[in-house]
């Protein structure tokens, strides 16, 4: 009942952006990464999510969105999403061996994706030798730990998007101070500006006593 | 908490390229198969928490032996060539070392975190000309999925069954807590967009009275001028 799941972030980036912070280092030339997985039975579920939660630069409505793919040993393209900022996925793999999943940023702003992978396999449905009857309770305790980890699944993408929703919001907070300063700054110099233009301007017409 | 990236292009004959991958979920394990061109690092860090176990394991995939999956038998194949070798490194998220290991096949790790936080193993292909694309396998299992279950199997005596039965016992205490983390998030969130409206609000607030009171100063101001010009 071995169910191995991945569960990662994938930076996607192209070259020539420079994000200023420390730690990682994290660019790519060509914006595709892709990860490989190894599914042991034909049949086999494979459920799990994605969400792009590290933007610096905060999508605008015309972000044309992260495109993922996953291609079969044979070189099919069993599953495709285009266009999301994160999404669930679910599919019956048609035959064992090992599947690729990419990710591709059409855009030119680094991105992180982090995602979670589950293969599902239900005991009983294969491995059935000729000399053990399957017991029945194996194959519910193995349908019981497929629940689980449908929950589990569930519970990270929840937590991705959490962390997503968090930074939006500190960085909402941060520009909202920003911006308020910028807006003062603004107010206070656009009016010291218009009493020394009506200054200078009577400063001079008094003199021709124009008015 | 996960790491933020910076992209650092040298142009130089060879481009330095690094991709970070970032495992944000602490107790399900990692069961990466990744590409790693030559000259090329690729990070991956995992949020552990505090007093976890984790055990690593990692392998460049030799092309040339056919490996049944998840078993490798490292003294069947030949040793690779040199320029198939990788450098590894795995930090604390506090930056100090835990695991070091320079032009190496395969390795294994494991240490029990003493902080929270983004653990970061990376990978360092060394240069080659021409530039050949490593294949690395890598393990990574921290937390309850680190619990090596054939030695509590044997040693409280347990069947098949039983110890399946353990397991989900475990992830699903597991699960209650990730959502006692996920409800705590939550209530910190619920806080901070309050504090954030209420802060809108104030500077709003602000904004007004600047606004009058930059209006009153120039007409104030624009007032004493004109007297003193003998205007009005």
């Amino acid at each position: 009942m071995d169910s191995p799941t991945i569960c990662a972030i994938v930076l996607v980036v192209l070259a020539r952006t420079f994000v200023k912070h420390a730690s990682c280092l994290a660019v790519t030339v060509n914006d595709v990464e892709c990860v490989y997985e190894y599914v042991e039975y034909d049949g086999d579920v494979v459920s799990g999510n994605f969400v792009v939660i590290d933007h610096e630069i905060f999508w605008g409505s015309d972000h044309p969105g992260i495109n993922f793919e996953v291609t079969s040993p044979q070189g099919r393209i069993v599953h495709s999403i285009k266009g999301t900022s994160g999404d669930k996925f679910e599919f019956k793999v048609p035959s064992s061996g090992l599947y690729k999943f990419c990710f591709n940023n059409p855009a030119k702003t680094p991105e992180t994706v982090s995602f979670y992978i589950h293969i599902g396999h239900l005991a009983g449905e294969h491995e059935l030798t000729k000399d053990e009857h399957l017991n029945p309770i194996n194959v519910k305790i193995s349908k019981l730990r497929e629940t689980l980890e449908s929950v589990i699944s569930e519970q990270n993408y929840l937590k991705a998007r959490d962390k997503r929703h968090r930074h939006t919001n500190e960085s909402t907070r941060k520009r909202v101070i920003l911006y308020s300063l910028l807006e003062y700054l603004v107010l206070a110099g656009v009016s010291g500006l218009q009493v020394a233009y009506i200054r200078q301007l009577f400063s001079k017409s008094v003199a021709y006593n124009k008015f | 908490m996960e790491g933020e990236f910076y992209d650092s292009v040298r142009r130089s004959s060879f481009l330095f390229v690094t991709i970070v991958l970032i495992l944000i979920v602490p107790n399900p394990s990692t069961s990466l198969r990744f590409d790693l061109p030559s000259g090329n690092t690729k990070c991956i860090s995992e949020d552990v928490k505090n007093n976890a176990l984790s055990v690593g394991k990692y392998s460049v995939i030799n092309p040339d032996v056919t490996e049944d999956h998840g078993v490798i038998d490292h003294t069947l194949k030949t040793p690779l060539p040199d320029s198939h070798k990788i450098t590894v490194r795995v930090t604390s998220p506090y930056g100090n070392n835990i695991h070091y290991a320079d032009r190496v096949e395969f390795g294994t790790f494991s240490f029990t975190s003493k902080e929270d936080g983004d653990y970061m193993t990376c990978f360092w292909a060394h240069d080659h000309k021409p530039a050949v694309t490593l294949t690395v396998d890598f393990d990574w299992k921290s937390g309850i999925a680190a619990k090596d279950w054939s030695n509590v199997a044997k040693k409280d005596q347990l069947d098949n069954m039983e110890t399946e039965l353990k397991k989900m016992e475990d992830t699903i205490r597991s699960i209650h807590d990730e959502m006692f983390y996920l409800r705590e998030r939550e209530e910190q969130m619920q806080e901070l967009n309050k504090s954030t409206n209420s802060r809108m609000a104030w500077l709003s607030f602000l904004s007004l009275g600047i606004c009058l009171s930059v209006a009153g100063l120039q007409i104030w101001h624009l007032k004493t001028f004109f007297e003193k010009k003998k205007l009005i």
